[in-house]
């Protein structure tokens, strides 16, 4: 059994906030906030359902943090609501909310030690000496920091003052958990640990969560949905295979993930490329018989050796399951493609290949 | 659950080790060039501080006749305005300081947390108190101060108010960038504290060295300030000091300055064991050096 498994385990009975009971649902409609001429938010509508973890992932300046700061009350939303349980928060103070939030930079006092740091919000809320120590230590225990309690922040690294603070988050037993970036300081190792951490805390406690990230693999490792947001907006909302195989956008498609831009000839409500008939998929954004690609994923090729083939293998790079193949197929076209490792045995640098669609539809978007 | 392992092993605590390979890093004869050099800085800044105070010490002892006495310093306290001065200096001092904290404290964190544009125009006039004039200083207050304060000696705790504000308000300037306050701030709000808990329990105990140091600078400062108070005709210590040197015993007055300079060096180390007092330690080491990054 691992860690958390053991830890779980043993507060099963006594720490976990709420226990499982499913959660809060929260509801963002319409939430719009200008900075200036800047729409950081237009109109954005989003529903967490109990227990879920939702991601909101999106490039800079997309407004994915001004949104978890407006559920949070940090800042105030030019128009819109906020419901938890259908109750509109907008006008509470963030003290007020009984939210948990993780910030993206190390937000533990500094002068209090991890124990008293969990016990913070116990203490505002007029909990009994006893009892705050009590639960302080079954969550540093829940946390994987049981021996940690009397250390200061700076005699703890990234990943662990992150999980104090996570402890600490838990601690008010919150209707909703925020997460705003918690993993971005900490290095590739202890991100890939924490995340899971974190994922198996939530889906034990039941607690509903928001969670921003720029970071793709995050927030499709993590979350029961992934919102991508673009311009204030949410461009879709899936659970994160959905987002992946069936982008609704070419934004997301591009957005999540890598993808291929393969000029296409378009005739009717079909496209010919690599020498196939496709269909063009709904979500596709070219108006009229302006120049189009076709967003494919490097998986969606399939490749074949051979020697009157129009592509050239330029790089083979090995990744363990798959293998990333680089193809020249023009002087403007080159596609990456990914094969099982073992069906590329046969293949190297400089030989010649037929590349070929293996979907029999394909999103498009216009061409640069 | 079964993919998440070794979280125990996450994190750890920085063991000091790595100072020390860093201090053997540099060699025993670079250590050593560098010991020299720290040792001939140290004597020259000593020797700046040191040898005017010796050389008013040994005056204070001296008689005119060449020989050595002390009654400059068993006359002191005894000598004729001494206390009332030296009270008058140490209560406007303190007055001063009070009033300057709870003005620049609050106004520092409003302008940080609430309005960050303003830093650079509080940056500016951080400035002004030091290259204005203290006589415009002077007739500003006196025109806008009401008839009552004029008419009371607390007029110059106001003007020294206004001196000590560019210290206390650089110092917690610097005390507020040293922490992401922002961050702080929220992470307490969100938990549940109000303004006022948040700024008691969460920024002040990280501002306290920051608001110290500034305190120890507004003491000092008020504490020994002779122009305004001089043009303001009220007898403070530094006030006394130069009249009691024009009419009565050099000798005495030398001792009153170093005298002074000892009442204001016994401040600041208490507030500075103040600043540095509720430092707590771990209540347990544990497995200290044992865990990963």
């Amino acid at each position: 059994m691992t860690m958390v498994g053991r830890t779980l385990g043993r507060m099963e009975a006594t720490a976990l906030p709420h226990g499982g009971n499913g959660g809060t649902t929260v509801e963002l409609l319409g939430l719009s906030r200008a900075y200036g001429s800047l729409r950081a938010l237009d109109g954005l509508d989003l529903r967490l359902e109990p227990g879920e973890l939702v991601a909101l992932l999106g490039p800079s300046g997309c407004g994915k943090t001004t949104a978890l700061r407006i559920v949070a009350g940090f800042e105030a939303p030019d128009t819109g609501r906020v419901l938890l349980d259908g109750d509109d928060t907008v006008a509470l103070p963030p003290q007020r909310r009984n939210m948990g939030m993780v910030f993206q930079g190390y937000s533990l006092f500094p002068t209090m030690t991890a124990e008293d740091n969990v016990a913070f919000g116990l203490r505002l809320r007029k909990v009994s000496r006893t009892e705050r120590r009590r639960r302080a230590r079954e969550l540093l225990e829940l946390v994987g920091l049981e021996h940690h309690g009397a250390h200061f922040p700076h005699q703890l690294s990234g990943g662990q003052q992150q999980r104090v603070a996570l402890a600490r988050a838990l601690a008010v037993e919150p209707r909703v958990l925020l997460l705003d970036e918690p993993l971005s300081a900490l290095d590739a190792k202890v991100r890939v640990q924490l995340r899971e951490h974190i994922r198996a805390l939530q889906q034990r406690v039941g607690i509903t969560t928001l969670f921003v990230t720029h970071d793709q693999e995050e927030a499709m490792s993590m979350a029961d949905r992934v919102g991508v947001m673009r311009a204030g907006r949410l461009e879709q909302i899936a659970p994160p295979p959905e987002l992946y195989a069936h982008p609704a956008t070419a934004f997301v498609a591009q957005f999540v993930g890598t993808m291929n831009r393969v000029p296409v000839e378009r005739r009717g409500d079909h496209v010919h490329l690599l020498g196939r008939r496709a269909r063009v998929r709904p979500g596709s954004t070219v108006a009229g018989s302006a120049p189009a690609v076709a967003l494919v994923r490097p998986e969606g090729l399939a490749l074949t050796p051979d020697r009157h083939g129009e592509g050239i293998v330029t790089a083979m790079t090995f990744l363990g399951y798959v293998t990333r193949l680089e193809i020249l197929v023009s002087a403007e076209l080159a596609l990456k493609v990914d094969r099982p490792s073992v069906e590329t045995g046969g293949i190297a640098v400089g030989d010649a290949v037929r590349v070929e669609l293996v979907d029999d539809d394909v999103l498009l978007t216009a061409a640069d | 659950m079964a993919a998440v392992t070794g979280l125990g092993g996450i994190g750890g605590v920085a063991p000091p080790a790595a100072r020390l390979r860093a201090r053997r890093g540099l060699g025993r004869g670079r250590w050593r060039e560098l010991r020299w050099w720290r040792l001939a800085v140290l004597v020259v800044v000593g020797a700046y501080f040191l040898v005017p105070l010796y050389a008013a010490l040994r005056f204070s002892f001296s008689t005119t006749t060449g020989g050595w006495s002390v009654s400059a310093w068993t006359s002191l306290p005894a000598a004729q305005g001494f206390g009332p001065a030296f009270l008058l200096s140490l209560r406007l001092a303190l007055v001063a300081t009070v009033l300057t904290v709870l003005l620049v404290v609050p106004a520092g964190l409003v302008v940080h947390l609430r309005l960050p544009r303003l830093r650079a125009v509080m940056d500016v006039a951080t400035t002004l108190p030091i290259v204005i004039p203290p006589i415009v200083l002077i007739l500003g207050l006196l025109a806008a101060a009401p008839p009552w304060l004029k008419a009371t000696p607390y007029l110059l705790a106001l003007e020294y108010a206004v001196l000590g504000f560019p210290f206390v308000y650089r110092s917690l300037d610097a005390g507020l960038r040293a922490i992401d306050h922002a961050t702080l701030v929220d992470a307490s709000r969100s938990l549940g504290g109000g303004w006022m808990v948040t700024f008691a329990r969460v920024l002040l105990p990280n501002l306290r060295t920051a608001i110290l140091s500034g305190t120890v600078l507004c003491v000092a400062l008020a504490f020994g300030e002779f122009t305004m108070a001089s043009l303001d005709q009220y007898q403070t210590f530094p006030v006394w000091i130069v009249n009691f040197d024009q009419s009565n015993s050099p000798q005495t007055s030398v001792a009153a300055s170093i005298a002074a300079l000892g009442v204001t060096w016994i401040l600041l180390l208490g507030l500075s064991l103040l600043g540095g007092g509720r430092k707590r330690r771990p209540r347990q080491t544990d497995d200290a050096g044992g865990a990963t990054p």
